[in-house]
């Protein structure tokens, strides 16, 4: 990283995030075409969140489900007793 | 059907309404909240304890924010609930990050290259990396990160959840992102030396 390494730093997530505005996006791509620190900074930080999804989709354990169920339904009783 | 349209219908004491309302969410509030506590556990409780509250306060709700941000900020007050009294540190400021910031002279340092770290440690292996990473970081900042990257919601959305300004979540992100990259960094880096020693 050269010495501007620390200017473009704010803007990183933006630029990562496709939310910069163009112009300082190809300043950004300037500055990384010849800087290696920062391209590998750029690469890390995304796979940082990639590395953080994975395995998202997780199932909610069926003990959890039943359990919820009823105790949705007991708690709606106290709140809407006309509806019960 | 309409969010708008089942929430009323849930104010006035429909049921299934309220049903249909929380279904698309419990799954990911207990995702999210397993990720942001490491405990499945503290996750169950986090759900449920999310749901009974947004129960009770179904009238409350005014359609300022979308139903689903209401529900995650629950969630969030419902989680600090279990982080308890963990110790708030705070993280270093984000120029610290960068070779050639305060402490680190660019002239000193090359970042390391993560390349794949999918090729260094089994899938189950690197999970358990990132969920200890993701345990350091400080509550405010994890839990802002885990809302803008694990929910994939805007930033404006988070900033709404947290109650803090748009400038100020980002900055909260950004320093989440970094301080994450920088623990991951320096588990991979060892990974990859012992790899390469075992290789010779």
């Amino acid at each position: 990283m050269g010495k501007n390494c620390q200017d473009y730093i704010e803007g990183l997530n933006d630029y990562i995030d496709g939310e910069l505005d163009a112009e300082l996006c190809s300043e950004i791509e300037k500055h990384l075409g010849k800087c290696r620190n920062c391209r590998i900074m750029v690469d890390s930080l995304k796979q940082t969140v990639t590395l953080c999804r994975e395995g998202k989709c997780e199932e909610l354990p069926e003990s959890l489900q039943n359990k919820l169920t009823s105790a949705m339904k007991e708690r709606w009783k106290k709140k809407f007793p006309d509806k019960a | 059907m309409d969010e708008r349209v089942l929430v009323k219908k849930a104010q006035a004491g429909d049921f299934e309404a309220f049903v249909s309302l929380v279904d698309k969410y419990k799954k990911r509030i207990f995702a999210l909240a397993r990720k942001g506590t490491g405990n499945e556990q503290d996750a169950e409780d986090i759900v449920q304890d999310t749901i009974l509250k947004a129960i009770d306060n179904i009238d409350k709700f005014r359609g300022d924010s979308a139903f689903g941000s209401w529900l995650y900020a629950i969630a969030l007050n419902q989680a600090r609930r279990h982080y308890g009294k963990q110790k708030q540190t705070e993280l270093k400021p984000i120029e610290e990050y960068v070779p050639g910031g305060k402490t680190v002279s660019h002239d000193d340092l090359n970042l390391f290259d993560w390349r794949d770290p999918h090729k260094v440690l089994e899938s189950e292996e690197l999970k358990g990396v990132i969920d200890r990473a993701l345990a350091e970081l400080p509550i405010k900042y994890r839990e802002a990160f885990l809302l803008r990257y694990h929910e994939e919601l805007s930033v404006k959305e988070v900033a709404q959840i947290i109650g803090e300004s748009v400038a100020a979540t980002k900055s909260r992100i950004l320093r989440a992102r970094l301080a994450l990259r920088d623990s991951l960094s320096s588990t991979f880096e060892v990974e990859y030396g012992k790899k390469l020693s075992g290789l010779h």
